[in-house]
């Protein structure tokens, strides 16, 4: 694979692209970090990602409204949800509508990794996951 | 993919539902085999194991302490064994303390308490007249006692994804159902639930070592902290407090212990 695997990450609080985009560059990763959502979905109307990271509970669209977005114009993005309101139907709601991956705050970035590296070889990319399955 | 955990009103029914189950979808299936293997790794009877899960233990607090030992045994075998996807669990009470795993489907299978009575009374060898106020005695004494030691009442309809009614459908139809449910996504694992199955684990682990000294304790994991709540006289909190986190810290994969100490004081004046 010649290019590098696009991530779109948002979350509405900026810390949390802060302090993840640096995990994700080092994976080789091409981010791309939003804490609007509007500004979120208006880059994903043009661009394909590889991987979306979502938070769930945000101000004017929610996390679900992305997911099923994303679902519905790009069936083969892998989507993962974050957040630090999980519970069980929230969990089962994502899984329903189609995420990869779903992900209770705190995490740590070696979380964030396995995940990604997961994602990733569906596209045929290998990352080393920090504990590989 | 999920985890199936298989609960009836009838042992022998729910066994064929929940093993025909397991056949169709390929999937491992666990049930009271297991405690055979906690018997001979903990140096009890089967029989005793048995008794936990069926039996409540009544009123006297050395038989109710050593039930809770023996079901938390049993806990924590299963439990291992669930951190493997793939499985119908059946006959271990998993459906009582996997509340909370998203990817854990939780079926009950209900008979017609005539059906109930009936099964009652051969199993007993008493007259089918007598059995209908044995099974009501019975049903109170056993939901008590899983609300006392899982925090679930069996009786609670929420407590279920999936309820079959045998006398509206066939096995068979049960079966078929329970499987067709099973493919739906949203009981897909995820590292989340596979979190929180996790915390179930440890939190059981850290309550079998706390057992034996403080049998009121109770234990709660998140992400890997552990949060425990005992009882104490005034006087000995503090040395009671070190007690519990030394000997929680000895439990794998834990990052911080949190105790809390009500005062016995306090609790009987309430009482």
């Amino acid at each position: 694979m010649s290019e590098p695997l696009s991530v779109l990450l948002l979350d509405d609080e900026p810390i949390v692209g802060k302090r993840l985009r640096p995990v994700l560059n080092k994976l080789g990763c091409e981010v791309e970090v939003f804490d609007d959502p509007k500004l979120a979905m208006q880059r994903l109307q043009e661009k394909e990602f590889n991987i979306v990271v979502t938070d769930i509970r945000m101000d004017d669209i929610d996390g679900m409204q992305v997911l099923e977005y994303v679902r519905q114009q790009w069936p083969d993005t892998r989507v993962i949800m974050i957040t630090g309101y999980a519970m069980m139907s929230l969990a089962r709601e994502a899984m329903e509508k189609g995420a990869f991956d779903f992900l209770a705050k705190p995490f740590t970035p070696d979380d964030l990794r396995k995940v990604i590296s997961m994602a990733a070889r569906y596209y045929g990319f290998d990352i080393k996951s920090p504990d590989p399955d | 993919m999920p985890l199936i955990a298989v609960s009836a009103d009838i042992y022998e029914t729910g066994l064929d539902i929940a093993h025909q189950s397991a056949e169709k979808l390929g999937y491992r299936f666990l049930g009271r085999e297991l405690l055979a293997e906690v018997a001979q790794e903990h140096k009890v009877t089967e029989k005793e194991l048995l008794d936990s899960l069926q039996a409540s233990p009544g009123l006297l607090p050395r038989r109710v302490r050593r039930r809770r030992e023996l079901s938390n045994l049993i806990q924590v075998a299963c439990l291992e064994r669930l951190q493997q996807d793939n499985t119908v669990c059946y006959g271990l009470g998993a459906h009582l303390y996997l509340e909370g795993v998203s990817h854990a489907m939780r079926v009950h299978i209900i008979s017609t308490p005539q059906q109930r009575a009936a099964d009652l009374a051969r199993k007993e060898g008493m007259p089918l007249q007598q059995a209908p106020k044995l099974l009501k005695r019975r049903d109170q004494s056993d939901h008590k006692w899983s609300k006392e030691t899982y925090g679930s009442d069996d009786s609670e309809p929420s407590l279920y994804d999936l309820a079959l009614n045998l006398t509206t459908l066939e096995p068979a139809k049960a079966v078929d159902l329970i499987c067709d449910a099973a493919a739906s996504s949203k009981f897909m694992a995820m590292t989340y639930s596979k979190q929180c199955l996790q915390d179930k684990l440890t939190a059981c682990r850290v309550r079998q070592k706390l057992l034996p000294s403080f049998p009121d304790v109770e234990v709660s994991v998140s992400n890997g902290t552990v949060v425990v709540r005992i009882s104490s006289l005034p006087y000995n909190a503090r040395k009671k407090q070190e007690k519990v986190r030394q000997l929680a810290s000895e439990v794998p994969g834990i990052n911080y212990v949190e105790v809390h100490v009500t005062s016995r004081l306090l609790i009987s004046k309430r009482g």
